[in-house]
């Protein structure tokens, strides 16, 4: 490139000399051309994109939103130099360990350290006395302790802690820690926990519940329940559900150091550092400004990094008393103690329908093991009822749910949180439903979706949904109408729908009208390169990289340019960080009203340096110029300096905070979301009869994620969630011994799938382009996991005929099933089982026709900048602008037991039963 | 995880090796042998049965033969799974032993000599602590067997190892060296029925080589495993068949062998049950079905005995599956 | 209660010396226990922290080494056998500051996305392309099956290892990671209009 082809970026004033170009030496010294109209096109989707019109079209230039983008901090990942937990080594560091129970409930009566703190090369051994403020991911049920301060819970439970200067030294120290434990009965069996007992799990004061093990309990109704008194068809099953864990590949790792100035960093690869930050503070009564919470790098979090963890507490009271590093890194067993994966579940489940197969009613009732401590547990008994509500329209839902402690490790939050087991279960009944009406299932439920920009039964306002998209264009890919119910025997295909919200409305620990769900932070200086502050955890997924991208969009820069500090509390605002898959939604958002307020800025320079209109400049390659005569224009260094003028460094913030929304009734709060995210799977199996053996053979995953604004990692997150969810369905449990003791708490026995047990997927993005999300984003790290679980089960039946109602469905137990079948059917042999057929009813031509009316009005909804409200209840014949319950008196909205459901409750409603302590009447209480 | 402490000897001979373990026997000292390592090094992060001594051989080059007739106890799986000189069975069942990785390391006299495996044996100190120990290690605590409760006589932890099956069916010799000197036997006369002792190893005694029979080319048959995952798993049952048709017109001299693993405390050749069967005519489905009966699987893996009783019928027939027509 | 059977964990204190060419670096200088594991030591002594320690039992694969070229778990590996071999680690599979074409795929398809598996697969599927410069899917997914990763679901790493063969098979170079980038101060490129 000759230097007489370069030309200034703007018509120079006459006798300036231009200054040097601090920005040059860069390897491209050319602006590319972009035409700024065709740039709404994105790579996700299979058509132009986005449909209809999003707030951030017009910060579109074409730099990286929609375009396979490497995540930024990859090269460290792949070079051996990124610091996950246990690589960051300090200079004098202790290795600290922890002493764990024996036993599985257990009174301690006393601790003699005094041995092994005479050991050679021990620093300091530490036990729960001197640290007893309780604390716990959410505020209002803390419950765990740094180490056991009175009883030991499930055995692995903390008992007391030990620094020294290598391994071997501590663990022998370890050993020499003489306990006197008082052995109490304990509790396994999660149904026992709904009864009274002598000495409760924990102790709630006036907010327990009798003296049960029931730590949380929901009550829902909503709807008419005139229609499910005689529903014209019927789909009952019983769910048992293994307990599993995230299975991250990099183990809890914490290094704690007190700095001189006697400020303490935690280095931990944590997904939810601010949470760590002030149970630190409760912990260690010291202000949250004296502490420094460093993420490492992540590996892997799922949920099972999102809990303030004790061992954390306990390397920061370690480091205090000897004054060096303390780094305690777990054993895979530690792992499978700390725990936090997704609750064992019985889940109840009865889907009815009515004659024009709509679904009239749920009824779910869940009870869910919580293990020892509470965790995440409040909200996980809400998801698992208030989250299968949609996609459908549904005429009635009854939900009881009941959470309770049992004498193991604490169960918590898991990708998909709360949604998946009872999402499994009503998918698998609309399969069942299907059968029973003779329709085909992905036609009953394209007749059944509530609309864009409606309200579900419990108040949530969806906006986009590209629910039917995700149906039709899996049906299409997997060859649906030439396969269903006609592949041979043992072989068969099914469908699974989810729903998933895309970040949590309620910010727990403080007021949304007040304070902001995400803030964000820009500054550029002089070189140009932008610096993003952002308290959001990259824990793999690329959260780094899509705060990044939408930067880089909205200033027309290349992703090189941008640099994301995201690892110190010291310097990053105040985030919820990485967990309920709000991460896209809101800290993208955040980060474009940053970045916004600089464009501004830039663009005010320009108009200032080149005398034209703000109006008529647009931003392109790093050029800020004139739309219809691009030469017009300067470079984006020469805007910046122009704007740092008089001030130096820009800097700018911005926030991101969810609408107000959603009902007034308790426990209104759970589940909703800005938006939501949708997605159908197929899934196609094979099925030896013979021994129970499933294999899936492939799997088209249609995932709703509003825009895709990194292809590459959604396609990387619908797979990798395929993949933790077929790990669910088939092999991995957490299997516990009638005395509750764990036998797999190590990688070989917790089966995660390998390479060869996993499937082709098939990843198909849809783009619903949602309203509010960034550039339209919705998420797409979470709900993807939903419906694999039932388009295998639901496939699994397609091809032997044979419905579970247990996961993992190992071989053995889906061969007791067939066993079973075959000799009620006295058959000789498994492979005469009769394979599922399927004749139409009537009925599907009257559900053909009304998905076909729903696509126009889904469409027009879409589409009618002025359109009206729609709650849940119009397919049933109300109103659909005027809430249900205000024009029928027999629409329920109650979350209150009735004395007639106590009389005879369901399993987890017998939770109800109890009087908690501070509604009994004086005198009661025992 | 961090095993105890040990001494490490490193010899580089056969007799260099005996030499060591000779010394160890007369003062009474404990002491391992340590192979490809996959095995005992686990167990020893979990100070299973740790021993102060530990003698490596992995530098003893005569141990690492490889041909048609010899295989030494120093091979690795790897190797042998991709060994033109490997009898068909053989290679099938060394390619299916846990993942490549393991393989890569994992030795042929390792996997032969495996440590019977057992849901309350392979765990933790910390965790076999809260059961109060087991019987097979940590002996001196007088704990109970957890799988046959009320009894600590007998060991029932379960033989896991892929390539002893086939080995069997081929009428495998394996070669042995102590310090009383070199013997050979029938590798079906190795294993002993006790999930502790294991074999007839001596004191002192490692497992120098395997040999096959010449004619071992006109041996045909299957290995078939069952397990939850193709990669990492362990069998949780295995059947190796092997024939062979002298005249194919006739049954008169057709030789039938079957072996199964990881069912009980020893792979078996089932002898008395091929004999049998061939002198009564059985079909494939006549010897499958014995084969269930003859087989007592106990709960102490990760699936039900029960399930993987029923499932050495269908492996032993689809490893027959060769023989439709003949049998 | 029983007696507990415990086995001291304090070292008698006895090292002997080692050495090792790790990541093409002689390293002559370490003293090890007999029972040190080579994971432990390229970890803790050598400060090999690329090496990742996920389940210590062989099950993940996180900790695959070459030794002498040969991918193995340096979590079952005793130290004392490795002496004098060369070992290689992610570290050493970069060219300076040019990328392994398997590191460079792994970013630009997705292999790796939380990244702590990311070193035991790049080491497999460099010994693998090493090999086999142009592997089908088979003998992929048989090359890594000892690996676990529980994010990308493995696809996208069989995506990249094929796109790391069509780069070794052009015979082109992975550009150098230090050149310059992008310049924030770009004219028009009127050669384009």
């Amino acid at each position: 490139m000759s230097k007489d082809k370069e030309i200034k970026g703007y018509r120079q004033q006459p006798g300036k000399i231009p200054f040097a170009k601090p920005g040059s030496g860069g390897r491209e010294p050319f602006s590319k051309l972009r035409d700024l109209e065709m740039i709404p096109k994105s790579e996700g989707g299979y058509r132009a994109q986005p449909k209809g019109k999003n707030r951030h079209d017009h910060l579109l230039t074409g730099s990286t939103i929609g375009r396979r983008t490497p995540l930024v901090d990859s090269n460290w990942k792949v070079t051996g130099q990124a610091k996950y937990g246990d690589d960051i080594r300090l200079p004098n560091e202790l290795i600290g360990r922890i002493l764990r129970s024996p036993h599985h409930y257990a009174r301690i009566r006393s601790i003699d350290t005094s041995e092994a703190e005479s050991i050679k090369g021990v620093l300091a051994v530490e036990t729960g006395q001197k640290h007893t403020d309780l604390f716990g991911v959410l505020p209002v049920t803390k419950d765990e302790h740094a180490m056991a301060v009175d009883k030991v819970r499930h055995v692995g439970d903390l008992v007391a802690c030990v620094a020294a200067e290598n391994e071997s030294v501590a663990l022998e120290a370890l050993r020499k820690i003489k306990v006197d434990y008082e052995v109490l009965n304990p509790i396994i069996d999660m149904k026992k926990s709904l009864k009274d007992v002598e000495e409760p799990i924990h102790n709630r004061g006036k907010y327990h519940i009798g003296r049960s093990n029931v730590q949380k309990r929901v009550f829902q109704e909503f709807g008419n329940f005139e229609s499910v008194k005689n529903p014209y068809v019927s789909s009952k099953s019983k769910w048992k559900y293994a307990g599993v864990n995230h299975g991250f590949t990099e183990p809890h790792a914490v290094v704690a150091d007190w700095e001189p100035s006697g400020r303490l960093t935690l280095y931990t690869p944590q997904q939810v550092p601010h949470y760590v930050h002030r149970s630190l503070a409760d912990v260690l009564k010291i202000p949250m400004h004296q502490i420094n919470v460093h993420r490492t790098f992540v590996g892997g979090g799922f949920g099972g990094k999102s809990d303030p963890f004790p061992h954390e507490m306990c390397a920061a009271i370690l480091a205090r008393k000897t004054g060096r590093p303390v780094r305690i890194t777990f054993d895979r067993d530690e792992v499978f103690y700390t725990n936090r994966g997704r609750h064992p579940s019985h889940i109840e489940m009865n889907l009815h329908a009515d004659k024009e197969g709509r679904i009239c009613g749920i009824e779910t009732d869940a009870l869910i093991d919580g293990g020892g401590f509470a965790s995440f547990g409040h909200v996980t008994t809400y998801y698992n009822g208030v989250l299968h509500t949609a996609p459908y329209e549904i005429g009635s839902f009854h939900y009881t749910g009941a959470r309770v402690w049992t004498n193991k490790p604490a169960s918590g939050a898991m990708r998909g949180h709360g949604a998946v087991n009872s999402r499994c279960a009503v998918e698998l009944g609309i399969d069942d439903i299907c059968e029973q009406l003779e329709v085909d299932p992905i036609t009953f439920r394209l007749a059944n979706l509530l609309p864009p920009h409606s309200s579900t039964i419990t108040g949530f306002r969806i906006t986009s949904i590209g629910m039917r998209d995700c149906l039709e264009k899996v049906r299409e890919a997997c060859d649906w109408e030439q396969k269903f119910r006609k592949l041979p025997f043992g072989h068969g295909i099914g469908i699974g729908c989810g729903f998933f919200i895309s970040g949590s409305g309620l910010p727990i620990h403080w007021d949304p009208n007040k304070f902001p769900h995400a803030t964000v932070h820009l500054k550029i200086d002089m070189d140009g390169g932008v610096t993003i502050h952002t308290g959001a955890a990259d824990i793999g997924q690329g959260s780094d990289t899509v705060v990044a991208q939408s930067v880089s969009e909205v200033l027309g820069l290349p992703i090189e340019m941008i640099r994301v500090k995201s690892r110190d509390s010291d310097t990053s605002p105040v985030d919820l960080g990485s967990y309920s898959s709000r991460v896209t939604f809101m800290n993208a958002n955040a980060a474009i009203s940053a970045a916004i307020k600089i464009r501004d800025e830039l663009i005010k320079a320009t108009a200032d340096i080149c005398n034209v209109e703000e109006k008529s400049l647009v931003i392109g390659d790093r050029r800020i110029y004139q739309k219809k005569d691009p030469a017009v224009g300067v470079s984006y260094l020469e805007a910046l300096h122009k704007a740092q003028e008089e001030r130096g460094a820009l800097i700018s913030s911005g926030a991101y905070r969810t609408p107000p929304m959603g009902g007034v009734h308790k426990g209104a709060a759970a589940g909703l979301a800005p938006a939501y995210s949708f997605s159908a799977y197929a899934a196609e199996v094979k099925v030896d009869a013979e021994t129970g053996i499933t294999e899936v053979v492939k799997v088209w995953a249609a995932h709703d994620c509003g825009r895709a604004l990194n292809p590459l990692s959604v396609e990387g997150q619908i797979i990798g969630s395929c993949h933790m969810g077929l790990g669910q369905v088939l092999t991995e449990e957490m299997r516990y011994t009638k005395k509750g003791n764990l036998l797999n708490p190590n990688l070989l026995e917790y089966k995660i799938p390998t390479i060869h047990e996993m499937p082709e997927v098939v990843p198909i993005i849809v783009e619903s382009n949602d309203p509010e999300g960034p550039f339209g984003a919705k998420e797409a790290g979470e709900g993807p996991l939903l419906p694999i679980l039932p388009a295998v089960c639901n496939a699994v039946y397609d091809a032997i005929g044979i419905r579970t109602n247990e996961l993992p469905i190992t071989p053995d137990k889906l061969y007791k099933l067939i066993e079973k079948k075959v000799r009620s059917l006295k058959l000789d042999s498994p492979l005469n089982l009769p394979n599922p057929k399927l004749n139409y009813s009537k009925l599907q031509n009257t559900l053909e026709d009304r998905a076909d009316n729903h696509k126009v009005r889904d469409q027009d909804r879409k589409l009618d900048p002025k359109r009206e409200p729609y709650y849940n209840g119009t397919i049933f014949g109300k109103v659909s602008t005027i809430p249900p319950e205000e024009q029928d008196e027999r629409w329920t909205l109650s979350v209150t037991p009735s004395e007639e459901y106590l009389a005879n409750p369901r399993l987890a409603g017998s939770a109800w039963k109890h009087v908690e302590v501070r509604h009994m009447k004086r005198g009661d209480e025992t | 995880m961090k095993s105890p402490p040990f001494k490490l000897f490193q010899p580089t001979s056969i007799d260099e090796a005996i030499e060591i373990s000779k010394k160890f026997v007369q003062e009474q000292e404990d002491f391992d042998w340590i192979a490809g390592g996959t095995d005992l090094l686990p167990n020893y992060k979990w100070h299973l049965n740790t021993k102060p001594n530990v003698i490596s051989l992995a530098s003893i080059e005569e141990l690492h033969r490889l041909d048609s007739e010899h295989i030494g106890a120093m091979v690795r799986l790897h190797d042998l799974a991709k060994s033109e000189f490997a009898h068909p069975i053989i290679r099938k069942a060394a390619s299916s032993i846990a993942s490549v990785l393991i393989r890569q390391s994992g030795t042929v006299g390792g996997n032969i000599a495996l440590d019977t495996r057992c849901f309350w044996f392979n765990q933790a100190e910390e965790w076999r602590r809260s059961i109060e120990w087991c019987h097979k290690c940590d002996c001196g605590t007088s704990a109970d067997c957890r799988v046959i409760p009320n009894q600590n006589e007998l060991c029932v932890a379960t033989y896991q190892a892929d390539l002893a099956p086939s080995l069997l069916v081929l009428n495998a010799k394996i070669h042995l060296c102590g310090p009383e000197g070199s013997r050979t036997l029938f590798l079906s006369e190795f294993f002993e029925l006790d999930g502790i002792k294991r074999n007839v190893l001596k004191q002192g005694e490692i497992i120098t080589h395997l040999t096959l029979d010449n004619d071992i080319s006109s041996w045909s048959g299957d290995y078939q495993k069952l397990s939850l995952r193709k990669s990492w798993d362990f069998p949780e049952a295995g059947v190796a068949v092997a024939w062979r048709l002298s005249d194919e017109s006739n049954n008169e001299n057709f030789e039938l062998r079957i072996a199964t693993t990881a069912l009980e405390s020893v792979p078996r050749l089932h002898q008395k049950l091929t004999s049998d069967a061939l002198k009564n005519n059985s079909t494939i489905d006549e010897i499958a079905s014995k084969l269930k009966k003859d087989v007592k699987p106990v709960n102490n893996t990760t699936f039900p005995p029960n399930y993987r009783k029923k499932m050495v019928e269908v492996l032993c027939k689809k490893a027959l599956g060769g023989l439709k027509g003949v049998l | 209660m029983s007696n507990s059977p415990h086995v001291p964990m304090i070292p008698t204190g006895q090292k002997s010396s080692w050495d090792a060419v790790i990541n093409n670096r002689i390293f002559d200088d370490l003293n090890i226990e007999s029972n040190a594991i080579l994971l432990d030591v390229l970890r803790d002594s050598v400060g090999m922290l690329g090496v990742k320690r996920g389940c210590d039992l062989g099950t993940c694969g996180c900790c695959t080494v070459l030794i002498d070229g040969v991918p193995k778990l340096s979590c079952l590996t005793l130290a004392a056998e490795t002496k004098g071999k060369q070992i290689t680690t992610v570290e050493g599979l970069a060219n300076g500051s040019h990328l392994h074409p398997i590191q460079k795929t792994f970013t630009e398809c997705g292999g790796s996305q939380c990244g702590f598996c990311t070193p035991g697969f790049l080491v497999v599927i460099s010994a693998l392309l090493n090999e086999n410069s142009n592997p089908n899917d088979r003998e992929i997914k048989d090359a890594i099956e000892g690996n676990l990763c529980r994010c990308t679901g493995y696809q996208q790493i069989v995506d990249s290892v094929h796109a790391a063969a069509e780069i070794l098979n052009s015979n082109q170079s992975v550009k150098d990671n230090t050149c310059a980038q992008v310049d924030p101060h770009p004219g028009i490129d009127r050669t384009t209009e």
